[in-house]
């Protein structure tokens, strides 16, 4: 295997009192989708917070391309390329779709490039240009999904933080947000997600890791995941998926 | 009928100014969360600037407003990064309450002991001047801040719709955890949106010494009526704050011509009450937490 672009060593962290990450270690390999998956309140947001700065670890090391990013800024960590689509709906509902992937583009200082970039996201998610100067307020949960992820692009990003993608979509559009996740590491960025739905997120990653009261349990292939016995009775619903059923690794979930 | 049109034309003349005072604070509400309390006391300091750079200088109040709006922005973003930048975010509307109203006081406090507390007006050559048109009268100087009020509106929906700096600000008013996310630092956006804030208020305080005479206390009055406007418009939209003083200074107008101006000043406040019991949230509630 490849260095890891990204590492996570023995983070804790948390918000008030107590620590909510108990020691977090996690390998990212580059031009790869990893899943992470747990209980609700495991503290999945919590470890992209770490990642792209919202939340400063108390102990323990994120390193990114062989460097260590803690002391970083947020706007430190976008102009690396780290982006960071947070859990809740993230476009700015009252604004066009087209302004919010120039926001996108909002740390870099070049605007024409900005605008270039702006362009070239759209030929990928072509709901962008279609829907240009809708507020994206306007836009289904999937189209808005579909802009969301246009926007991360926008930055040229090396590292995609999702949290959530797939969260009250209908079976079709997340059938089209995991395609399009897909894309992402075939144009060689590395995408971190966390995932509720984690038959589908599980089904569309190279590897998922299973974090639970704020320590990661388990590492494996997705393909694996999907078919152990434990991970299937805690978060697939009970039972395993036929092994052949998943030879398919990269078939977005349905 | 005469007196009626009349009233209404005053009205609309009139609401120009208050929307120009009201869009500030609205602004400075979208950004921050944060009710102003300062704004009427900026809108007089900036009359006061207007008022000594005429009397001192010979320049015309309206040409002055280059200079006052660049001063009341330089105040503004200092009373946000001095006294608001240090609230913790999650008492920091209620906060802003007292500490806005202390800076009133302090505004008040400083105008007293360097204009005292006398009344001031700004008395240029065109002060009484007026263009009958149809029959109805329009005050000059009232027809001029009209139009400065729609200029000065118009630059500031250009900033906030078609520049980076003015989408920063949206994006931070619609969702602030994404704008920071995307690289917004939203401190930075607080106090250049609180500068701009008390910039309007400077250009409006100066067409403000035009039309009226004002003293250091003069910002009690406004700021009830700002807040009356802002809040019938639906608090951090800043359509709805021109609309507001709209028909705030209209529906007060038409009181004072058609009954009586005793009932006028209280017009404001009636309006208000029954807006609130029908839209508790103003006219433009639900866009409130949204655009601006
Ligand atoms: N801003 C915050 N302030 C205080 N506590 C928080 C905050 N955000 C999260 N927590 C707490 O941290 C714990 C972990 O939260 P986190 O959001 O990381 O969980 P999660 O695994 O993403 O859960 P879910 O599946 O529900 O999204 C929860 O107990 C939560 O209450
Ligand atoms: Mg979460």
């Amino acid at each position: 295997m490849s260095e890891p672009i990204l590492v996570l060593r023995s983070v804790v962290a948390g918000y008030g009192a107590g620590d909510i990450l108990k020691g977090v270690d996690l390998e990212v390999q580059p031009a790869t989708v990893t899943c992470l998956i747990g209980p609700n309140g495991a503290g999945k947001s919590t470890v992209l917070k770490c990642v792209s700065g919202l939340l400063r670890p108390r102990q323990g090391s994120v390193t990114y391309r062989g460097d260590v990013i803690d002391p970083l800024s947020t706007r430190k960590r976008l102009s690396r390329g780290i982006v960071h689509v947070p859990q809740d709906r993230s476009l700015f509902p009252a604004m066009t779709v087209w302004d919010n992937l120039l926001m996108g583009g909002y740390a870099m200082k070049d605007q024409k490039e900005v605008r270039r970039r702006v362009e070239q996201a759209a030929d990928t998610f072509p709901i962008c240009r279609q829907r240009a100067h809708d507020h994206a307020g306007s836009l289904s949960g999937g189209e808005q999904k579909q802009v969301e992820l246009a926007r991360t692009l926008v930055l040229d990003p090396g590292l995609v933080l999702l949290d959530e993608p797939s969260i009250g979509l209908d079976p079709k559009s997340r059938t089209q947000v995991f395609a399009s996740i897909r894309g992402l590491a075939e144009q060689g960025i590395t995408v971190l997600l966390v995932e509720q739905n984690a038959r589908s997120g599980l089904a569309a990653s190279d590897i998922g890791a299973v974090l639970e009261t704020g320590i990661v349990r388990l590492v494996d292939s997705g393909a694996s995941l999907l078919t152990n016995p434990e991970v299937a009775r805690l978060y697939l619903g009970g039972h395993a998926t036929p092994a052949a059923a998943t030879a398919a690794t990269s078939a977005p979930g349905r | 009928m005469h007196a009626l049109i009349q009233g209404i034309i005053l009205g609309i003349l009139t609401a120009g100014v208050y929307a120009l005072m009201a869009s500030g604070q609205t602004l400075i509400f979208g950004i921050m969360k944060v009710v102003n309390l300062a704004q009427g006391a900026m809108v007089i300091l900036g009359a006061y600037l207007a008022f000594q750079l005429f009397t001192s200088f010979g320049i015309d109040p309206f040409l002055a407003i280059p200079i006052t709006t660049v001063a009341l922005f330089v105040v503004g973003v200092l009373v946000q990064l001095l006294f608001l930048r240090p609230l913790r975010s999650d008492d920091r509307s209620e906060l802003s309450l007292l500490v806005t109203f202390a800076v009133a006081l302090l505004l008040e406090g400083i105008m007293s002991v360097i204009w005292s507390t006398s009344d001031r007006s700004i008395n240029t050559h065109y002060a009484n001047s007026s263009w009958t048109v149809f029959g109805y009268q329009i005050t000059l100087v009232r027809l001029w801040a009209f139009l400065l009020s729609l200029f000065a509106l118009g630059l500031l929906y250009l900033l906030l719709n078609r520049t980076r700096f003015g989408r920063a600000i949206r994006a931070s008013v619609q969702n602030p955890e994404s704008a920071t996310l995307l690289g917004v630092q939203s401190e930075r956006v607080s106090a250049i949106g609180f500068g701009l804030g008390a910039a309007t208020a400077a250009a409006a305080g100066s067409v403000y010494g035009l039309l009226y005479p004002f003293n250091s206390g003069s910002h009690y009055d406004l700021i009830s009526r700002l807040l009356s406007i802002v809040i019938l418009g639906g608090l951090g939209s800043v359509g709805g704050a021109v609309i507001g003083a709209l028909v705030i200074s209209v529906s007060s107008a038409i009181v004072a011509s058609a009954i009586s101006p005793i009932w006028s000043e209280m017009t404001f406040f009636i309006v208000l009450l029954l807006v609130l019991l029908v839209r508790p949230r103003g006219l433009f509630g639900t866009a409130a937490r949204g655009a601006i």
